[in-house]
């Protein structure tokens, strides 16, 4: 099931324009992740491909049919809300069951359906029960059920593992990458979460301020991130991004001094903090900088140096730190080739 | 110190309850007297019983079909409101629209006119429709302020239930409509039993309207009473007879739903 946005806007009634002008085109069987800071849109988009918002300009379609104006019940499209929206008044079963009841789905046929995919997702022993007496975890598997149960082509999901605890939530994820590799279903999930969506995502759409920045595979987003927002937005800690100069193959920020492969120009610099390095302190292409605060996050360790004309550059390492202490030079090296460089006024990805 | 509170509430409530029944008791008492014991200078608790006025006013007066009258305009004054009420209520729970405050403060304008002062114009308008002294004219005359009630109590009702609720009974294949009825209306149905035991005792204990608008036929019980005033004296006996079958709906219901009916009406306190 081929999902297009085309050129999709969405203004509200208050004035804010949630999206603007988005073009986003995926096929059968991806796990697509909306990601982006509050406020980028991508709940908005997920709710516009559901049906639930009508978009002020621009269309989408779903297999090369305009959907545009189709209400919801008719697009094919299972939801899992983020508070889950289970009907309190119902047991487990019956609100597994009822998208097939609504379809007037014969007795014995819900009965094997919501038994096949209770079993799938692990509460085949809660049928019974009201939503009341479940759990976060389990009310948000009977929601992923109710939305898998009528077998739509299309699920979406807008932030299902916000309200779990730290735990749960690293077990849900691996559950629903197991469940799309066993079911052939295209899979839309909005997070803020960056490592919710590297793992579950076959493609990240990175919206920022209603516009899409970025759209490609985890990989590629955090290897080759197409602008300076993705750039930062993906990683823990940040990107280190510095705006200077390349003078001669030189790239020059305050005080700093690194060897780059840059035409000359100003130019921001971008380089990952585990991918900057110990140097040897008398090699060549040695930078000392004073430790400006140490922190330990076992098992690694980041390393806040501070620059003099310069943002504050940060170094995450496995390495043991325990001799390093604040206050104290370290010789680091930025290798060239894991330099990312982008336009100074643009923000987007030189070369 | 708390025991010392405790004994206070409960002397208070004491009061409130003797304040509150004293009444009531006199008028239960009143109904099983004799002509004698009740018009006695010297008012005693203690008397000889007799059921006589029951069968007098409701079996030899014939006030046994204006129970049922009662009855037929409470509920159908109730059911009237909740169908056109409900719907509207959950509008203002999900929907924005221009002016929609003050138009859900406009339904409670309709309860701030005197009753009195629209007395004479409603008895013209069901002139003019044919329908005075009928029972649709009372069903349609307590709609009017039944009305209100459903919209402002069921609004806060609706607003508690998640919108996304709506949402999900949408995505699993319901249309607009049929997530309301299906979905939202049972989710809802404390708060729907809550206002409609409110509406009917609303419309059971109305009298001015009523008094208006029917002489004969579709006279409720309330507006039976005053025939029991006669040129040749009250029938005090009588009218408390009366009164206490008409009181008896209104205890059951009450008693039925109290713990909805609390949060019924401190809701929209808070919420509306």
């Amino acid at each position: 099931m081929a999902v297009s946005f085309k050129e999709v806007t969405k203004r509200f009634a208050d004035g804010t324009t949630a999206l603007d002008r988005l073009n986003l085109d995926f096929e059968l069987g991806e796990f697509v992740v909306l990601l982006g800071p509050s406020g980028s849109g991508k709940t908005t988009a997920c709710r516009l491909l559901a049906g639930l918002e009508t978009p002020t300009s621009g269309c989408i379609e779903i297999d090369g049919k305009d959907v545009t104006n189709v209400p919801p019940r008719f697009r094919g499209i299972g939801m899992v809300f983020q508070n889950y929206a289970l009907y309190s008044h119902k047991t487990v079963f019956e609100n597994i069951a009822y998208p097939l009841r609504i379809r007037k789905v014969g007795k014995a046929e819900i009965e094997r359906q919501v038994r096949s995919v209770a079993d799938l997702l692990r509460i085949g022993d809660y049928l019974k029960r009201k939503p009341s007496q479940l759990s976060g975890g389990q009310a948000q598997r009977v929601a992923v059920a109710r939305a898998l149960v009528w077998e739509p082509a299309i699920c979406l999901m807008d932030e299902p593992l916000s309200n779990l605890d730290a735990l749960l939530r690293l077990h849900m994820r691996t559950e629903l990458n197991r469940l799309h590799r066993r079911l052939d279903k295209t899979f839309v999930f909005v997070t803020h979460d960056q490592e919710e969506a590297m793992t579950l995502a076959t493609r990240i759409a990175v919206l920022k301020d209603g516009r899409l920045a970025q759209f490609d595979e985890p990989k590629a987003i955090y290897r080759r991130p197409a602008n300076r927002f993705v750039a930062e937005f993906m990683g823990r800690p940040a990107m280190n991004t510095l705006d200077g100069k390349v003078e001669g193959g030189v790239f020059r920020a305050g005080t700093l001094a690194i060897a780059v492969d840059c035409p000359d120009g100003p130019v921001t610099l971008g380089i990952r903090p585990e991918q900057i390095e110990f140097a040897d302190p008398t090699a060549d292409d040695a930078i000392r900088l004073v430790v400006d605060v140490k922190e330990p996050i076992e098992p690694d360790t980041l390393l806040i140096f501070q620059t003099s004309g310069a943002a504050p550059v940060t170094l995450r390492t496995q390495r043991n730190c325990d001799a390093i202490e604040a206050g104290q030079p370290v010789a680091i090296r930025f290798p060239k080739d894991v330099l990312h460089y982008f336009d100074a006024s643009t923000g987007q990805r030189l070369r | 110190m708390d025991k010392f509170w405790k004994i206070i509430a409960i002397g208070v409530l004491a009061c409130v309850l003797v304040i509150a029944l004293t009444p009531y008791l006199w008028i239960l008492l009143t109904s099983f007297k004799g002509r004698l014991d009740i018009l006695a200078p010297q008012p005693t608790w203690f008397f000889t019983p007799t059921l006589a006025n029951y069968p007098a006013v409701f079996i030899d007066k014939d006030y046994l079909p204006l129970v049922f009258n009662s009855l037929i305009i409470a509920t159908g004054s109730t059911t009237l409101s909740l169908l056109i009420g409900a719907p509207a209520a959950y509008v203002f729970a999900r929907s924005n629209f221009a002016g929609k405050e003050d138009l859900f403060f406009f339904f409670l304008t309709t309860r701030m006119a005197p009753p009195i002062s629209i007395a004479v114009p409603l008895f013209l308008f069901f002139t003019m429709l044919g329908l005075t002294d009928t029972i649709y004219a009372v069903v349609i005359a307590h709609t009017t302020f039944n009305l209100s009630l459903v919209v402002w109590m069921m609004r806060g009702f609706f607003a508690e239930i998640p919108k996304e609720i709506d949402e999900a009974a949408m995505m699993d294949g319901r249309s607009k409509l049929g997530a309301f009825v299906r979905v939202i209306v049972p989710l809802a149905a404390p708060g729907l039993a809550a206002t409609a035991v409110l509406c009917f005792i609303m419309s059971w204990n109305e009298f001015l309207y009523a008094f208006i608008l029917v002489a004969f036929e579709g006279r409720p019980i309330t507006v039976g009473i005053p025939g029991l005033i006669t040129p040749h004296g009250t029938l005090w006996g009588q009218v408390a007879a009366v009164a206490v079958v008409a009181t008896l709906p209104i205890l059951v219901f009450t008693f039925l739903v109290q713990k909805h009916l609390v949060r019924g009406l401190t809701f929209g306190a808070v919420k509306g």
